[in-house]
């Protein structure tokens, strides 16, 4: 069974040329044309949604919220322009990535398939079974993705646990915003790094017991981050 | 006279103003301290001079007195009548002539002046004596020609008199400065607008189209500052109205772009299938498609630019790691020039992105090709430089280049690329003057041009 896509999106022209594409490209694209619609048809075989923030009626955010609420789904937003405020309030509602209009099959491929890469269980190079790492007082485990802190499981996405891994992983040497953009987001990053500080932010809010004095994800002014030890 | 008018005219204003004010103080306190001079001196010299002859015609009638009585004791009544020191007193009887007091030779007191005694008429005069000032009053004391003569000191007097001129000069001389000291000061606060307004204008002529002016309470200024604001707001108006228009048209454009990109791209990928003259058809049509694509994305960008000034994307950026994080495929070859440390600046980090991804493509397309990235530091700023192959650019088209539409083609390079939107550089330049830089072209030593792009450096 090929990829399956849930495509949100208003403007039927561009629904049509983009899940015609889409297909063309070998995905399975599920077509929906509103946010009530496509919360409906969400079900558990879905693999990404691809997500416009602007629709008639619920809008992208709530959407992505809402979807995200429910579970892990992978969720690509698509915006009208990179710098609005909507980038950064897509990401905050829980989106992993986010693509600028006009949407380009080809491209939208090749960020699924890299989101998708880093969603399936890291097996071969990380962690031969489950190997615990340890910071401050998290536990990370890396078998089963989960971090605990005393006891209690912390929930993050398959992509906040990426980012983290790779911060964990260098030890408290600085990871470059290029660098991290390419080993989670995995493809050649050449644009903006508000993907990379909303992504931080939100993995600040989770683990860090003040996120507005982080102690575990450090910002190195001028190049990226590091761990705290 | 000309000569000297013009020379006058080409000093600038405020001094022009700042000399008349010092001309004209110095011209009305010079008049002041004359009158007060003259007025002054006369007085005290009249003062002095008619002390002095009371006392003498007093002395004359004791001396007169002592003479008809025939007493002896007449030098010692001489002694007694020069009272303060410097006096001396002269007296001629019977032809003989006695003095007292300060030695003094007779024949060094004019003999116009005894003669005028001798004749019976009081007489005075101001002459120097052993290079002092002296009033000598002569008075007949008998009418048989004996004479009386009283020579007074004026030293005290002209000592008293130069300092008074000394300070009228040093008032004088004063109040011209204070004079230019003032017209320098009220012309350049009567300029300080014009410096306003040049210095509003010359922003707006480098592109910042927020430039006003303070508006003033001077009725006479208030209008000048008004009148610029209003037509700087027509002007942003307009420029806006502008953009908004080119942002407006861009974005509607990118719904049936979407359409036709990932349409044309069903049917690229169908290539083969199609047959030759469609497929070529195809071939041109995806080629436009895309550089309609860039040209849209370009256009949106621009409008953006002039319509907001994003602050909150500015953080510190490595210039190093924007360098080397440029894709190889992009410049291919080049080599890759950073000191360490390398310089942080201000930046936002997508658009600083951009400025250095479209000089390469401009270098790539224009210049055969990037031979060198450096970033260096150049007093105070830190620089990006985008070294090509080309055979560099034409002095006369070095600001022209930063316009939009102006095409590589038209100026006689490389007609063979059309692939460009017209508009990278024209972004490059308007990106890089909204983080507060500047961009400019020269010659790389060697062959070729040298692209440079020029940031306030920010302490690490």
């Amino acid at each position: 069974m090929g990829t399956r896509v849930l495509l949100v999106e208003d403007d039927e022209r561009i629904r049509q040329a983009l899940g015609l594409a889409l297909a063309d490209e070998g995905y399975d694209v599920v077509e929906t044309a509103t946010g009530e619609e496509a919360l409906e048809v969400v079900d558990p075989d879905l693999d990404v949604v691809l997500l416009d923030l602007m629709l008639p009626g619920i809008d992208g955010i709530e959407v992505c919220s809402t979807l995200r609420s429910r579970g892990d789904l992978p969720i690509i937003i698509a915006t009208a322009r990179s710098d609005t405020a909507d980038v950064i309030a897509g990401l905050e509602a829980g989106a992993d990535d986010y693509v600028t209009k006009p949407l380009i099959a080809g491209e939208l491929a090749a960020r699924i398939k890299a989101l998708l890469r880093r969603r399936r269980p890291s097996g071969s190079e990380d962690a031969p079974g489950s190997s615990e790492l340890r910071v401050g007082d998290l536990v990370i485990s890396t078998g089963r993705e989960e971090v605990e802190r005393d006891g209690h499981r912390l929930h993050l996405t398959h992509t906040e646990f990426r980012l983290l891994i790779e911060l964990v992983s260098a030890r408290g040497d600085v990871v470059t915003r290029e660098q991290l953009l390419q080993r989670v987001w995995g493809y050649d990053y050449f644009g903006d790094t508000r993907l990379l500080d909303v992504h931080v932010r939100r993995l600040r809010r989770k683990i860090e017991p003040d996120p507005d004095d982080p102690t575990l994800v450090l910002t190195v002014r001028g190049s990226g981050y590091r761990v705290g030890q | 006279m000309n000569g000297l008018r013009r020379r006058f005219a080409s000093v600038s204003l405020r001094w022009r103003v700042a000399l008349a004010f010092g001309l004209v103080t110095t011209a009305v306190a010079g008049l002041l301290s004359a009158t007060t001079w003259q007025l002054a001196s006369s007085y005290m010299l009249e003062q002095r001079e008619r002390g002095a002859t009371n006392q003498a015609v007093v002395d004359a009638r004791l001396v007169a007195d002592s003479l008809r009585r025939g007493s002896d004791d007449l030098p010692t009544l001489l002694v007694g009548l020069t009272g303060e020191p410097e006096t001396a007193v002269l007296l001629r009887s019977d032809g003989r002539w006695t003095t007292a007091g300060r030695q003094v030779d007779v024949d060094s007191v004019p003999t116009l002046l005894l003669a005028l005694a001798t004749s019976g008429t009081p007489a005075r005069q101001r002459l120097e004596l052993d290079r002092a000032p002296v009033l000598a009053v002569a008075l007949p004391v008998t009418p048989e020609g004996d004479l009386f003569v009283r020579l007074v000191p004026l030293t005290e007097l002209d000592r008293t008199l130069r300092f008074v001129s000394i300070v009228l000069v040093a008032g004088t001389v004063l109040a011209g400065l204070l004079g230019v000291l003032l017209g320098w000061w009220t012309a350049r606060r009567a300029l300080a607008p014009l410096t306003e307004l040049t210095d509003a204008a010359g922003r707006m002529a480098e592109g910042d189209l927020g430039a006003r002016l303070p508006v003033r309470r001077e009725a006479d200024l208030a209008p000048l500052a008004t009148r610029f604001n209003d037509t700087a707001d027509a002007l942003e108006e307009r420029v806006q109205r502008d953009a908004r228009f080119a942002g407006d048209v861009s974005h509607e454009l990118r719904t049936p772009l979407t359409t036709m990109i990932n349409a044309v791209e069903v049917l690229r990928r169908r290539r083969g299938d199609l047959p030759e003259t469609a497929g070529r058809a195809v071939d041109l049509l995806g080629a436009d498609v895309e550089r309609f694509h860039r040209m849209v994305e370009d256009l949106l960008e621009i409008s953006r630019g002039i319509q907001v000034p994003d602050r909150h994307d500015l953080a510190p950026v490595d210039l190093g790691i924007v360098v080397r994080n440029v894709p190889a495929s992009l410049v291919p070859g080049a080599v890759i020039d950073v000191p360490e440390p390398s310089p942080l600046v201000t930046a936002d980090r997508r658009r600083l992105d951009q400025v250095v991804a479209n000089l390469c493509d401009n270098a790539r397309h224009h210049g055969g090709g990037v031979v060198r990235l450096g970033v260096v530091r150049r007093d105070g700023e830190a620089a990006i430089e985008v070294d090509d192959a080309g055979p560099g650019v034409p002095a006369e088209l070095r600001d022209r280049i930063f316009e939009r539409f102006t095409r590589g083609t038209r100026s006689g390079r490389n007609r063979a690329y059309s692939g460009g939107t017209g508009l990278g550089l024209a972004l490059v330049a308007q990106h890089v003057h909204g983080l507060g830089g500047r961009v400019w072209v020269e010659d790389r030593p060697g062959e070729g041009a040298r692209f440079v792009v020029a940031l306030p450096e920010v302490a690490s």
